[in-house]
């Protein structure tokens, strides 16, 4: 109890401490349930949660930041005691210069916020997660995170110039800043990006901006077989190609799709394909052509090009939303839906879709497949019956099978949702298959120096 | 009837994947400074609380989620799996109501729920709320019934009576509500007065809406002191008992005025009766609409100016969207609508105005705010709650008002 009465003398009605009141904490968008947390901290100032820092330094108290709440590896719930300190209150837009292209933002701000904010000066914030609606900058800088438009315009790191971070003892540093080129020793804004808050607390970001696209356009494609899908993305980007997006979707989002937003799709496809082309009013025309000529190459069962705005943002939205539609199709109540987020490079996908799909034979799964196809990112959302031990271990080496496929290809067990709970061992297991232990080893000894205690989110990522 | 209640709670929470898109437009989050259980999620997960509370005999104290809840829906359409935590922080209250679990019931819902039963108006003051009619006179013999249900008129008490309950403070004021609660009658001497500008504007528009009807050829009969509030506190605070009663007992007197058709004039009186008692009132089939529907008789000056129009949650958000102001508004100016419109509308904060004032003065703030970004010359609005709260400047006209003043002669 003489620890809440510190916090609450440095944070006063900031402070939640009623059981009740916690229990929404305890969960994120990830199927992992957190504990009850020791009590919830909503600061409004950088003193502020440099002051909780330090007191929980001195104090031992482990600590977990959270943005808005949309991770899926259970990176941002608290666990055995934790003290969760909540950015939302950090939910202002401080500055924006298009000349300098940069804004400067707090880390509480929604994605989808602050791009209707540039919209106003024709710029926009690129990185574009599926959950941007709910999503934060803060916590979208901590998991990496990719999105639909990463095809054209990379991850988060690609976009981050500088951070005010209050570290572990209560320091608040500043990294980077307000210039798109800088050499200046260790990149430490780097290093902050993708921490998943176990080096220090986000509380202010120089993000990078881009001009708006002039002209946008859409292919819809349709596909019998996944190999077809791999192939036509991977040949377009052959032929130097880069679509704006490009997602894949497989039968059973298709239907959750037409089940919980009303889309329709033709019967006989088993896939269908996404593919945006960002051009000029003038070339637009002609950029869709080309790429659907690509995809006709590999006998669709039909394509569509349409640049109706209205129908695009219909069906982008859907797509975003799939991960959530996706429940409708469970079998039963206690059934979760887990999501597997592998990468591998784009002209392996062909094949590491193939062998994907084998994998949810082999271990007798249902298993939803979309994904961000032009990075050769694909979900394996698998619906898993946490009651059910036997189906939970299927699901366990499911996973394990489709990492080692990511593995195998030379890529990667995460790809944009950061590692959390849900990767620690997979994580562990890439730098064991591809020899590189040691990469390990100096990531422990980073945190270290950050956080000696050890109290930043604790348990996530990897063990101490 | 509470097992019925649970099995709907355990449907719509057992839909959710917990993904917090709800939370991004839930206007009471922001303003509750984030305290995630006063948000659309945290509702959810509060409604799985509930449900594990009360199978499990356990005790928990969950009504301030709920009761914070304003039943807009935004969240509703934003969610990918189709979940609306206005609906699960309905069906909580309503088990919350239904004596579910003990202690959570919020005592000023509950002298709501009681003062409307006994006077058929939540604060018995059925004829002050005919006082706007003087001097109008009713066609008794019309079948097209003008049914105010008293929204507009109580407008002018808000105020009055967020003062009363500062002066008492918190706690005194839940010991009023419970006495009264048991006493219904001492509401009658209680010092509310009414706030006499409000008073007079809301009586004017309503007399405005009156003149349009009139100018389209309708001929309207009106109950005066004896029109009975709809019932919409009783039902929006989960008393779903006493609301089957109730709206039976309106729909009785509706039916023997020899109403074949009620002309509505606030969006929550229309969903209500169009919606809701349906469902709760057997054999209820008489006519419902909005007065909108009936003004093409009226000729108005178009023109150029530039308006913003604040769409209701009742109308846009709804399953059938009522879309006939915006018309109506387009037909005459240009008409801006703000970022968050359509399927997207913030509420105005209204609904929590009872219970949770301060979260009222915030969302209805910020809500302005939006619309004054919106530059135009007037912001109209077509809900006497929505007027009252986001009237903060003398740019805020209420839509009938709005009309009269581009009337053709």
């Amino acid at each position: 109890m003489d620890l809440i009465k510190g916090l609450s003398q440095i944070l006063g009605n900031n402070l939640i401490t009623e059981r009740e009141q916690k229990i929404p904490y305890m969960t994120d968008a990830s199927y992992f349930q957190g504990d009850l947390p020791l009590a919830v901290a909503l600061p409004d100032t950088t003193d502020q949660v440099a002051a909780v820092m330090k007191y929980c330094q001195d104090n031992s108290i482990p600590v977990v930041a959270r943005g808005g709440g949309t991770a899926l590896t259970g990176s941002s719930i608290p666990l055995k005691e934790m003290l969760v300190i909540s950015l939302a209150r950090f939910d202002r837009i401080l500055e924006v210069h298009p000349e300098d292209r940069y804004a400067v933002v707090e880390p509480g701000v929604k994605l989808d916020n602050l791009n209707q904010h540039l919209s106003r000066y024709g710029f926009f914030y690129p990185p574009d997660p599926a959950s941007s609606i709910a999503a934060t900058v803060g916590g979208s800088i901590s998991t990496n995170a990719g999105g639909l438009r990463a095809s054209m315009y990379g991850t988060t790191k690609n976009w981050i110039l500088g951070l005010e971070v209050v570290l572990p003892d209560g320091n608040i540093i500043h990294t980077g800043g307000k210039v798109l080129k800088r050499t200046a020793g260790y990149d430490l804004t780097a290093l902050m990006v993708g921490a998943e808050g176990t080096l220090g607390i986000i509380t202010k970001a120089i993000v990078k901006i881009w001009p708006v696209v002039e002209s946008r356009g859409r292919i819809l494609a349709y596909y019998d077989t996944i190999d077809k899908v791999g192939s036509s993305i991977s040949e377009m980007k052959g032929m130097g190609i880069t679509p704006l997006i490009a997602e894949f979707l497989d039968k059973i989002t298709m239907h959750s799709l037409s089940e919980t937003r009303g889309l329709t799709f033709p019967e006989d496809a088993s896939y269908m394909l996404i593919v945006d082309i960002a051009s000029t009013r003038e070339s637009i025309g002609r950029e869709l052509k080309e790429a659907e000529e690509v995809l006709r190459k590999f006998n669709p069962i039909s394509t569509e090009i349409t640049t109706d705005q209205a129908a695009m943002e219909r069906i982008y939205e859907a797509r975003k939303g799939a991960y959530s539609s996706l429940l409708s199709e469970r079998s039963s109540m206690s059934e979760r839906v887990v999501i597997g987020d592998i990468v591998v490079p784009a002209s392996e996908l062909p094949v590491a879709l193939k062998e994907s799909e084998e994998k949810v034979r082999k271990y007798n799964l249902t298993v939803a497949l979309f994904g961000h196809i032009s990075d050769g990112n694909i979900h394996a959302n698998i619906y898993a019956d946490i009651a059910d031990k036997d189906h939970m271990n299927r699901v366990e080496s499911f996973q394990h099978d489709f990492a080692t496929i990511a593995i195998r290809h030379g890529g990667s067990v995460s790809a944009e949702h950061g590692v959390g709970l849900e990767k620690k061992d997979l994580l562990r297991m890439e730098f064991e298959e591809t020899n590189n232990q040691y990469v390990m080893e100096i990531m422990k000894s980073i945190r270290k120096a950050f956080d000696p205690k050890g109290i930043m989110n604790r348990g996530k990522m990897f063990d101490q | 009837m509470i097992s019925e209640l649970l099995e709907e709670l355990e449907s719509e929470v057992s839909k959710c994947i917990s993904c917090g898109f709800c939370e991004s437009v839930c206007p009471t989050l922001p303003a509750a400074g984030y305290d995630l259980w006063k948000g659309a999620r945290g509702r959810v997960i509060m409604g799985r609380e509930l449900l594990s509370s009360v199978q499990n005999h356990g005790s928990t104290n969950v009504s301030d989620s709920f009761y914070s809840c304003l039943d807009c829906h935004a969240c509703l359409y934003v969610c990918p799996a189709g979940v609306n935590a206005g609906k699960v922080s309905h069906v909580s209250k309503s088990i919350i109501a239904g004596n579910g679990i003990e202690g959570n019931e919020n005592p000023l819902a509950r002298m709501m729920a009681s003062v409307t039963m006994r006077y058929m108006n939540p604060l018995g003051i059925r004829e002050k709320c005919s006082e706007w009619f003087h001097g109008m006179e009713a066609d008794t013999n019309s079948s097209d019934l003008l049914y105010t249900g008293n929204m507009y008129q109580l407008m002018a008490y808000t105020q009055g009576m967020n003062h009363m309950r500062e002066k008492m403070g918190k706690g005194m004021s839940l010991i009023m509500s419970r006495i009264i609660s048991s006493l219904p009658w001492l509401i009658k001497l209680a010092p509310m007065r009414p706030d006499v500008s409000v008073s007079r504007k809301m009586g004017q528009s309503l007399s405005n809406i009156a003149l349009l009807l009139r100018k389209s050829g309708i001929s309207l009969n009106y109950l005066g002191k004896d029109e009975p509030y709809p019932g919409t506190f009783i039902y929006d605070l989960g008393y779903l008992d006493l609301f089957r009663q109730y709206a039976a007992k309106v729909a009785k007197i509706l039916k023997e005025s020899g109403a074949r058709r009620i002309i509505t004039v606030d969006p929550h009186t229309y969903d209500l009766l169009k919606n809701i008692y349906p469902k709760y009132v057997e054999g209820f089939d008489i006519e419902v609409v909005h007065y909108l529907d009936l003004i093409e008789g009226s000729s108005f000056k178009g023109g150029n100016e530039n308006i913003t129009y604040h769409e209701p949650c009742h109308f846009s958000l709804r399953e059938d969207a009522y879309n006939k102001p915006l018309e109506t508004l387009r037909s005459i100016a240009q008409v801006n609508l703000p970022p968050r419109s359509g399927r997207r509308t913030k509420c105005c904060g209204g609904p929590d105005e009872l219970i949770f004032p301060e979260l009222t003065q915030k969302i209805s703030s910020s809500r302005y705010d939006e619309l004054k970004e919106t530059k135009s010359r007037k912001i109209v609005t077509a809900c006497p709650i929505c007027f009252s709260n986001l009237n903060k400047g003398p740019e805020v006209i209420e839509i009938g008002d709005y009309l009269v003043s581009k009337l053709k002669n």
